[in-house]
C-alpha cells in the first residue's frame, strides 16, 4: 500500500524516467537474449532457441585464433595508448582555459576545440584520409618542403596507432574538457583568494587548489573510461583501417563486424563480444574498487 | 607601527560606485569592527585592504606603506574567510602549512610554528585530520590557526564567526578576543551581528551605503550615536525613535511630553527625533 501511496504522489518522476528505461529494456536488455548464441551452435535457420548448446567451445575457438589474439592485444595496446595520452587531454585543456582570462579569447578557443565533436566519424575519416594523403596532402606537402620523399601513413601498420590515438584527442579533447571545466568552476573561489593572500602564484594555485579539487571528478572519469577499454572506437578504425595495417589497427569489435557480418559466424561474433563484455566489467569493477580504496572516490 | 590607514578609499565597478571615499585609521595593536548591514560595502573594505579587490580611487597604507598597487602576499596581512576556505584534500596540519610551504619556510621551522599554534588553539590532537572530519568550531579554529601561522602584521577576518551556531559563536568571540589580547596583532574584522561588533571590538566602525556613518568605542556608539542609522542599528532590541517637538522643558510628542535634560531651551517648536533605548525605562 505504502508502494502504492508512493507511486500515486511521484507518478510524475517515474513517467519521466520511463523512456530511459525502455531504452536500456529494448536496446540493452532485450539484445542480451542472443549472447546465448555464444554458447551454441547457432543457425539462421533453427533460430536462437533451437539452436543446440555446445558449451564453450566458441570460446576454445577465439583462444586459438591468431587473429582474435591479435585483435586482443591491438585493442589494449590502442586503449592504452588513448588513456596515456587521450584521457590527460581534455584535463590539460580544461586548465588551461580555466588560465584564460580575456572572455572572448576563451570564447572562441572553446568553440574551436569543441566543433570537431559535432562532426561526423565519417567526415573526421575524411579529414585524417585527406591530410595524410600521399599525393595531395598537408602533411606529405611539408615534409616535401624538406625534400623528403611522401610517406604512405595509412597503409603502413607503425602509424596507424599515433595517427588514430591523434585523431581521437583532436575529435574529443575539446569537448571531454567540459565535464573538467565544470568541476574547476565548482571549485570553492575563497580558496584560490586564500591562496593568493598567502603568496600563492597560478601555477602554484593550479597545482595546489585545482587539481586536487577536481581529483574526484578525475577519478570518476577514469573509472568510466577505464570500463570502455575495450570499446575501442569502431566506426573511426573501419574507416581508417585496411588489410595493410590490420596487423596494429584490428580491434576486437573490427574482427567481431568481420567474423559476424561479413563472414556470418554470429555465434563466434557473439563470443567475442561476451569475451570483451566480460573484460570490460572485470576492468571497471577494479577500478572502482581501487578507487574507492585509495581515494574515497567511487561509481558506486 | 603596523597601523591601517584608510584615506579616500573609492570602490566602483564600472560606473557603479559601491564605496564612497572611506577615511579611517586603524592603530597597531587596536582591534577594529566593521558592521553594517549586508550591501554596506564592509566587506569589499576589507577585500580592498587583502588585495583581492582593486581600489579604484583613494591611498590605502599600512605599516606606513601605500598598497594600492601591492600584491596580496606582500602586504603582510592574513584573512579569515567566512566559509573558512580550507583546503579539502589536507589535513589540519597541510592546511596550517600551506602559506608557510608557499613562502618556502624551513621543513622544522613549518613544524615547530604549526604545533606551536595548535597547541594555542587546542587544535594538537587534529592535525592528522582533513577539513571535512572537524566540526565547524574546529574548522574555524584551522582556519585562524591558518592566519596565525604566518606571523603577519594585520589579521583580517570577513565575517568568520556566521556560519556556527549560536553557543559556538559565543564561545569563539571569547577565543578570538583572547587569541588577540595575547598575540596583540592589529585587527580588522566585518561582521553583520552588531554582539559580536560591540564585545569584540576597541572600535566599531559603522557602515551604510558605502559610507562610515559613525566611528568610536562600542559605548560610544551605543550612549551617542551620531544618527539615527546608528542609533537604530546599535542594541537589541533597537532604540525607540520617536518623531515629535522640542519644547521649553523638553520634547511633545504626540499628546505626551517628555521631560530631556539638557539645554533645549530657545528651540521650541523644532521638529525633533527623540530616542529611548528600552533599557532606559525605568
Amino acid at each position: 500500500m505504502r508502494l502504492y501511496d508512493h507511486f500515486k504522489r511521484e507518478w510524475q518522476i517515474y513517467a519521466m524516467l520511463l523512456p530511459t528505461i525502455i531504452w536500456f529494456l529494448v536496446f540493452l536488455y532485450k539484445p542480451m537474449y542472443g549472447l546465448q548464441i555464444a554458447f551454441k551452435d547457432y543457425s539462421i535457420f533453427k533460430g536462437v532457441a533451437d539452436s543446440p548448446w555446445i558449451g564453450f567451445e566458441h570460446f576454445k575457438t577465439l583462444f586459438s585464433n591468431d587473429q582474435f589474439i591479435r585483435a586482443v592485444r591491438n585493442t589494449i595496446t590502442i586503449s592504452f595508448y588513448n588513456l596515456l595520452f587521450g584521457f590527460p587531454a581534455p584535463i590539460i585543456l580544461a586548465l588551461m582555459f580555466n588560465e584564460v582570462l580575456h572572455a572572448t579569447y576563451k570564447r572562441t578557443a572553446q568553440t574551436i576545440v569543441y566543433l570537431p565533436h559535432f562532426i561526423s566519424s565519417v567526415i573526421i575519416a575524411g579529414i585524417v584520409i585527406t591530410a595524410f594523403s600521399p599525393t595531395a596532402g598537408i602533411i606529405n606537402t611539408i615534409i616535401g618542403w624538406f625534400g623528403l620523399d611522401p610517406v604512405y601513413f595509412l597503409t603502413q601498420p607503425q602509424w596507424f596507432r599515433p595517427i588514430f590515438v591523434g585523431t581521437g584527442i583532436w575529435q574529443e579533447a575539446g569537448f571531454g574538457s567540459i565535464v573538467f571545466l565544470a568541476a574547476i568552476a565548482g571549485v570553492n573561489p575563497s580558496l584560490y583568494e586564500s591562496a593568493v593572500v598567502d603568496g600563492a602564484n597560478r601555477w602554484q594555485m593550479m597545482w595546489k587548489i585545482t587539481i586536487p579539487s577536481i581529483l574526484p571528478t578525475i577519478l570518476i572519469m577514469l573509472i568510466i573510461r577505464i570500463g570502455n577499454v575495450m570499446e575501442v572506437s569502431f566506426e573511426l578504425v573501419i574507416l581508417l583501417y585496411q588489410p595493410s595495417t590490420y596487423e596494429t589497427a584490428d580491434v576486437v569489435n573490427t574482427w567481431i563486424y568481420r567474423q559476424g557480418l561479413q563472414s556470418g559466424q554470429y555465434d563466434l561474433a557473439a563470443a567475442g563480444g561476451l569475451f570483451n563484455a566480460v573484460v570490460a566489467f572485470v576492468l571497471v569493477m577494479t577500478a572502482n574498487t581501487l578507487s574507492r580504496r585509495f581515494s574515497r572516490t567511487s561509481l558506486w | 607601527m603596523s597601523g591601517v590607514n584608510l584615506s579616500g578609499i573609492i570602490k566602483a565597478y564600472g560606473a557603479l560606485q559601491v564605496v564612497h571615499g572611506i577615511d579611517l585609521n586603524v592603530a597597531e595593536k587596536e582591534f577594529v569592527v566593521l558592521v553594517g548591514p549586508s550591501g554596506c560595502g564592509k566587506s569589499t573594505t576589507l577585500r580592498m585592504i587583502a588585495g583581492l579587490e582593486d581600489i579604484t580611487d583613494g591611498d590605502l597604507m599600512i605599516d606606513g606603506r601605500r598598497m594600492n598597487r601591492i600584491a596580496p602576499k606582500d602586504r603582510d596581512v592574513a584573512m579569515v574567510f567566512q566559509n573558512y576556505a580550507l583546503y579539502p584534500h589536507l589535513n589540519v596540519a597541510d592546511n596550517m602549512a600551506f602559506g608557510l610551504r608557499i613562502r618556502k619556510m624551513p621543513k622544522d621551522e613549518i613544524k615547530t610554528t604549526i604545533d606551536n599554534v595548535a597547541e594555542i588553539l587546542g587544535l594538537t590532537p587534529y592535525l592528522d585530520r582533513r577539513p571535512a572530519d572537524l566540526s565547524g568550531g574546529q574548522r574555524q579554529r584551522v582556519a585562524m590557526g591558518r592566519a596565525i601561522v604566518r606571523h603577519p602584521k594585520v589579521f583580517l577576518f570577513d565575517e568568520p564567526l556566521s556560519n556556527l551556531d549560536a553557543k559556538l559563536r559565543t564561545q569563539m568571540r571569547a577565543e578570538i578576543k583572547r587569541l588577540h589580547n595575547r598575540l596583540g596583532v592589529t585587527s580588522i574584522y566585518v561582521t553583520h551581528d552588531q554582539v559580536e561588533a560591540m564585545t569584540l571590538a576597541d572600535r566599531i566602525v559603522v557602515m551604510n551605503d558605502g559610507r562610515i556613518e559613525q566611528v568610536g568605542t562600542p559605548m560610544e556608539l551605543f550612549n551617542n550615536p551620531a544618527n539615527t542609522f546608528v542609533a537604530g542599528f546599535l542594541g537589541s532590541p533597537p532604540m525607540n525613535q520617536m518623531k515629535g517637538q522640542l519644547t521649553e522643558s523638553g520634547a511633545q510628542i504626540g499628546d505626551a511630553e517628555i521631560r530631556i535634560n539638557g539645554a533645549t531651551a530657545g528651540h521650541a517648536g523644532r521638529d525633533v527625533i527623540v530616542g529611548i533605548r528600552p533599557e532606559g525605562f525605568a
